[in-house]
């Protein structure tokens, strides 16, 4: 570490190194206690990747492909329409829009109203106290580092000379690509092979691991496959893609199983192989310790350097814009409390959404994990198409399925169904409050509801 | 961009890759890799830390270190024990 003085007066009470969900939420509880605070970005817009270059415009483009979707399917239910149109640069306008709406462009003014300084550039830490801004240096009695994550490309070769995009152009695509290879079976690729099919892109889909959404319970895994290919999407699942070359314009993708090789051409690659924490910062000259998966905290959001804290994808265990706000809810409270009053985390409770179609949502435990944990699992499982709703809305691909112990006490849950995302927070709250399965079984549900499913799973736990 | 180095007594000097060559080299070649190679893989590195200096513009010499030695590691671990060794107690 540096030898320097530490400064008779700080600059700041607190930087925040990261202007996301991280950084954001922390800057303002701290400066609503009346401390001088800054927050610092190298990004060329505030507000980080959430509402830029990630959930939100994903989203606002899933949305419109969920309407082209129906549309066409609208002759079904006695709707007839016109020969149907894609004006792709009017979706683009659509997601420029909805992230417009936001409030990012307007981040500077907000910081500011807050009394927060905002100091545009890379930060890097000079000292436990210092960090230099564009050569210029501020101090700090105390940091929060919150500066995300950035995309891992995986050792393909060839892959830089070809090229690539990743989601960040993805979004700002004119046109849908005609054909598309996605590296990548997580929530970011499974999303875009949603949106692109759906807008009648042919992709190709490549995991490295036996499954999509690996970290996600294997039945949920299975029909998110099942369902992309019934829709035409060619998913190769414990696949490598280990070169790739350009000919003729097109990209050509070499890829292997272990038992077969195989190749496949398309206009574009996009990779979503996972991200990787940004802890470029000098973070040794500030004694922050960290290792690949990013910077290491305690419960309290604390880093190994007693003065600076951090939240948010840099320290994990979650990629998420809730679980980042979470973290920095916790580190704002704690930076300058009284250390008896400090909050500590809990993530046994997190809602993890993946916006295909039908919505994936899953909250707490899995069953591996429980077994793990050396808990014997109940487990309740209901397809969706037993239930009113999947009759009035023709639409019977869906799961729900309950993980609880012995005595019943649900533990997590994971559904497939058009409102997942929606329905999961059922699941949240009695994992919240220690719920058993046949309190949730003996409610009233309205009829006809996705939900019915979930008081269905509920009364099959055995 | 011009860029500066702190050193480890808190000063700064501006940064010179004539300098950063010249140490890589001196460690490669302390192991008797053949010249040309040394030079070859003094030059990736150079190239390698200039890539990681181009957002910043104040690094620590403690920060150089690391990053060179990092780099070398890929190349010459040897070379990388000695550079980082003989460095940090330079």
């Amino acid at each position: 570490m540096a030898q320097t003085k530490r400064p008779k007066a700080y600059d700041y009470d607190l930087l925040v190194i990261g202007s996301g969900s991280g950084g954001n939420v922390a800057a303002s509880m701290v400066a609503k206690k009346g401390k001088r605070v800054a927050i610092a970005d190298q990004a060329h817009r505030l507000g980080g990747e959430c509402p830029n270059w990630a959930c939100v415009p994903t989203k606002a483009i899933l949305h419109a492909a969920e309407y082209y979707q129906k549309v066409q399917e609208a002759p079904r239910y006695g709707i007839e329409t016109g020969k149907i149109k894609l004006n792709y640069r009017k979706v683009k306008a659509w997601k420029d829009l909805v992230v417009s709406r936001t409030g990012t462009d307007n981040a500077e003014e907000f910081f500011k109203s807050e009394g927060i300084d905002v100091l545009h550039g890379h930060a890097h830490f000079i000292d436990p106290h210092t960090v230099s801004i564009k050569n210029k240096r501020y101090t700090a009695r105390k940091f929060l580092i919150a500066t995300g994550t950035t995309n891992f490309i995986p050792p393909v070769k060839g892959i830089e000379d070809t090229g690539y995009i990743t989601y960040e152009q993805a979004i700002d695509l004119e046109e849908p690509p005609k054909s598309l290879a996605v590296i990548g079976g997580g929530a970011i690729g499974c999303e875009f092979v949603q949106a692109f099919s759906t807008f009648g892109t042919t992709v190709t889909q490549f995991e490295a691991a036996p499954r999509l959404l690996a970290r996600e319970e294997p039945e949920i895994a299975e029909l998110t496959k099942a369902i992309f290919l019934k829709r035409g999407v060619a998913v190769k699942t414990s696949t490598l893609v280990h070169s790739v070359e350009t000919k003729n314009g097109k990209k050509i993708l070499h890829y292997g199983d272990g038992n077969h090789k195989g190749q496949v051409t398309v206009d574009e690659i996009l990779v979503a192989a996972g991200k990787k924490a940004n802890t470029d910062l000098g973070l040794e000259n500030a004694g922050v310790e960290y290792g690949k998966r990013g910077i290491t905290t305690n419960e309290f959001m604390q880093t190994s350097a007693k003065h600076i804290f951090a939240a948010g994808d840099v320290v994990g265990p979650y990629n998420f814009t809730h679980t980042a706000a979470y973290q920095s809810r916790v580190a704002g409270h704690n930076l300058f409390a009284n250390k008896s009053l400090w909050q500590k985390t809990d993530y046994h409770n997190i809602p993890r959404c993946v916006f295909v179609s039908p919505e994936v949502a899953s909250v707490g435990l899995t069953e591996a994990e429980l077994k793990e944990h050396g808990i014997k699992p109940k487990i309740g499982l209901s397809p969706i198409n037993t239930i009113g709703r999947s009759n009035t809305e023709n639409h019977s691909s869906g799961l729900v399925k309950v993980i609880c112990n012995q005595k019943g006490t649900i533990l997590g849950g994971a559904i497939v169904a058009p409102r997942a995302g929606e329905m999961i927070h059922e699941l949240a709250v009695a994992i919240q409050y220690r719920a058993h399965a046949h309190d949730i079984a003996n409610m009233i549900h309205a009829f006809p509801t996705w939900s019915e499913a979930v008081k269905i799973a509920c009364s099959k736990v055995s | 961009m011009k860029k500066h180095i702190v050193k480890r007594h808190g000063h700064t000097e501006p940064y010179d890759q004539r300098k950063l060559y010249a140490s890589v080299f001196a460690s490669l070649t302390a192991l008797r890799t053949p010249e040309t190679e040394a030079e070859l893989v003094a030059d990736k590195v150079c190239k390698h830390v200039g890539t990681w200096l181009e957002k910043k513009h104040e690094v620590t010499s403690r920060d150089l270190l690391h990053q060179a030695a990092r780099h070398l590691e890929a190349y010459n671990s040897d070379a990388a024990f000695l550079y980082r060794h003989h460095r940090s107690v330079s």
